[in-house]
């Protein structure tokens, strides 16, 4: 037993109980700093992070439960960040949650607890545990606006829909081990040769995928993303939009890799019909929406479809490539949404007409939002670009073999320029926009500031200098067994 | 005689759990909350056939006596007698059969196109020894993460369910 290697996680879960128990002895007009409290206590276990040593032979601990390796110190680090961004933009949307703002920080911190383990998941008892973890703290965060029907809606779409694709995750891990009688990934490759051949244990990983398709909001169990997001408190949305996807990508890629390598490899027709589908659907349905977190919610399917280019290739520049997209997402996607956070706190809704005039409200928040929708969009030189342009070289260095993999890369291609129509809608409402109702300037405090810019250096470094975190995801990804 | 038992008790956790929501002879939601009782119990006996008999005790314990004696409360509460007739939705029947057939299909076809095998001894022999070796040893981790859900679903309770929090 080791426990030492899952320090980060234990310190991460004592963040949280210290802030639930800060919260007794703050008074309540200063609860809401207690945000800045948990993002700084976040932030040194970040920097700790990169001192935990890891070496090139995956450790276990707990009789193989836990592996540390350097996918999981990636995706580990990820998602600190997000939460720290999402912290940050929980504090700036204090006043609109009516009670228990210092819990909306402590179950965000909890989430990236279970987030965390499941990065480290070596078995299917731990998936299970660790994706039930997020998903139950994001019902309750989805619904934390119990005053607003919207987000109460949210909250029981995602709890009646969570259930049903948890229950689908189980019934498929209860198959799997049925045939295989082992939940241990490395046991379960091990009887490759027995479980090849078996039409149950295939039905099993194909209902886990469905479980898992359910977190990332691939097509077909897409349905409950643009309510959900729409509804949920930004912040909320925020999270769940790179953490629950990116949660849901690590396990597909732990479970693809570790547990059934032989299987995967024979799928891609599956994988490249999902991906494809999802980059039309999710691309198709955002062209109509007025409504900029409805809009960011089919773009976010999209998303999912442009990250399964990755795992459709099944190779291993797939693999870094979703992790490199998923790094560019994390950068956009926060300054996005904090954005949208600050304007709609004068507007009161998220439509797009509420952008009107933002150029003169306030000259640095129109860039950041137009400068995110460009790299959301693909456009050189941001990240979105540089993570979609090696999403589809994974796939094209596929086609030599396989030549139906050109027609995914011109899908996605497609897809991306379908994009481009309702992204530059957004950038069109802030600068060219006719009538402007609302011309106060918008206040920004210090720390909102600096998530800005964060956001802006990370899209920008990803974008012009890919080199040193492109080296970062290939060593992650080499830790795969392909 | 186990397999005459299992497929008696398999009969019965189906039909009583169709029961529950589609009785054709009652609208009432406390006969309902009665079927589930009836049908968790059946699948109790699942599990004493499988050996696991602290999870059939806990099956009943829990499930049937505490959480269904909540739906009860919460029914009778509310003073629902009669649930409220729904208009009948062709499209959401049509999808509907479409989903469950197809799956229906894929699962019939699965398990009889592939060996199932001679089946599996259990680990566990039921005995409340073994099972709490095997939480406190092998599975130790995801025992202790499922006290952090626990923290984190009672918070969200008591969140929820507040009018006011302070």
């Amino acid at each position: 037993m080791n426990i030492s290697l899952c320090i980060l996680e234990i310190a991460v879960v004592l963040v949280g109980v210290a802030l639930l128990l800060l919260d007794l002895w703050t008074k309540p007009q200063r609860k809401h700093l207690l945000g800045y409290l948990g993002a700084a206590g976040l932030g040194l276990v970040l920097v700790g992070s990169f001192f935990v040593p890891v070496t090139d032979v995956p450790q276990t601990a707990f009789g193989g439960m836990f592996v540390h390796d350097h996918l999981a110190l990636f995706f580990k680090q990820l998602f600190l960040l997000a939460t720290i961004g999402v912290l940050i933009l929980s504090v700036e949307f204090a006043p609109r949650i009516e009670s228990g703002i210092s819990e909306f920080y402590t179950l965000s911190v909890f989430a990236l607890s279970g987030m965390m383990f499941a990065a480290s998941a070596n078995n299917f008892v731990m998936v299970f545990v660790s994706l039930e973890v997020v998903t139950i703290t994001f019902y309750i965060l989805t619904s934390f606006m119990k005053n607003r029907m919207q987000s109460l809606e949210a909250g029981v779409k995602y709890l009646i829909l969570g259930a049903l694709s948890s229950a689908f995750l189980v019934y498929g891990i209860a198959l799997v081990y049925g045939i295989s009688g082992s939940m241990a990934f490395s046991d379960i490759a091990a009887k490759s040769e027995l479980t090849l051949e078996s039409n149950i244990f295939k039905l099993g990983i194909l209902f886990v995928l469905a479980g898992l398709g359910f977190k990332i909001a691939a097509f077909p169990y897409q349905i409950w993303t643009p309510d959900v997001y729409q509804g949920a408190p930004t912040p909320a949305t925020a999270f769940l939009a790179i953490g629950s996807k990116a949660t849901g990508f690590v396990l597909i890629l732990r479970v693809l890799y570790s547990a059934v390598p032989e299987l995967a490899l024979s799928w891609e027709h599956l994988f490249m019909a999902m991906a494809a589908l999802t980059i039309l659907y999710g691309n198709l349905c955002a062209l109509p929406q007025r409504n900029l977190k409805r809009l960011l919610g089919y773009s976010s399917i999209a998303n999912a479809g442009y990250l399964m280019l990755g795992i459709a290739a099944l190779s291993p520049s797939g693999s870094t490539a979703i992790l490199y997209y998923l790094g560019g997402y994390l950068f956009t996607i926060l300054t996005a949404f904090t954005v949208i956070t600050l304007v709609s706190r004068s507007a009161g809704n998220e439509d797009i007409s509420s952008l009107a005039g933002l150029n003169e409200r306030s000259p640095f928040l129109a860039f950041a939002l137009t400068l995110s929708m460009v790299s959301l969009a693909g456009i050189p030189p941001l990240a979105g670009f540089f993570g979609k342009f090696l999403l589809v070289r994974a796939v094209i260095e596929q086609a030599s073999s396989y030549s139906a993999y050109y027609l995914l890369a011109g899908v996605a291609v497609v897809g991306v320029a379908i994009s481009i129509y309702y992204y530059f809608g957004v950038i069109r409402a802030i600068y060219w926009s006719k009538e402007t109702p609302d011309t106060s300037p918008i206040t920004t405090s210090g720390p909102i500031r600096f998530t800005l810019l964060a956001g802006l250096v990370g899209m920008l470094y990803l974008g012009i200098m890919p080199d040193r975190v492109l080296k970062i995801a290939e060593l992650a990804a080499a830790s795969l067994q392909y | 005689m186990t397999d005459i038992l299992f497929y008696l008790l398999s009969t019965l956790t189906l039909v009583f759990g169709v029961l529950v929501v589609a009785n054709p002879f009652s609208r009432n939601p406390v006969t309902s909350a009665m079927f589930l009782v009836m049908t968790i119990v059946s699948m109790a006996g699942l599990f004493v056939l499988l050996h696991a008999f602290f999870l059939a005790v806990i099956q009943v314990m829990v499930y049937a006596g505490a959480v269904i004696v909540l739906f009860l409360f919460v029914i009778m509460l509310l003073d629902i007698n009669q649930e409220e007739k729904r208009r009948f939705q062709f499209f959401g029947a049509i999808t509907g059969g479409i989903g469950l057939l197809s799956i229906a299909l894929v699962m019939v076809k699965t398990i009889t196109t592939s060996n199932v095998g001679a089946g599996l001894t259990p680990e566990l022999e039921g005995s409340t020894r073994a099972l709490g070796t095997a939480l406190f040893t092998q599975y130790v981790l995801p025992f202790e993460i499922m006290g952090i859900l626990l923290l984190i679903a009672m918070v969200g309770v008591i969140l929820l369910s507040k009018k006011e929090l302070k």
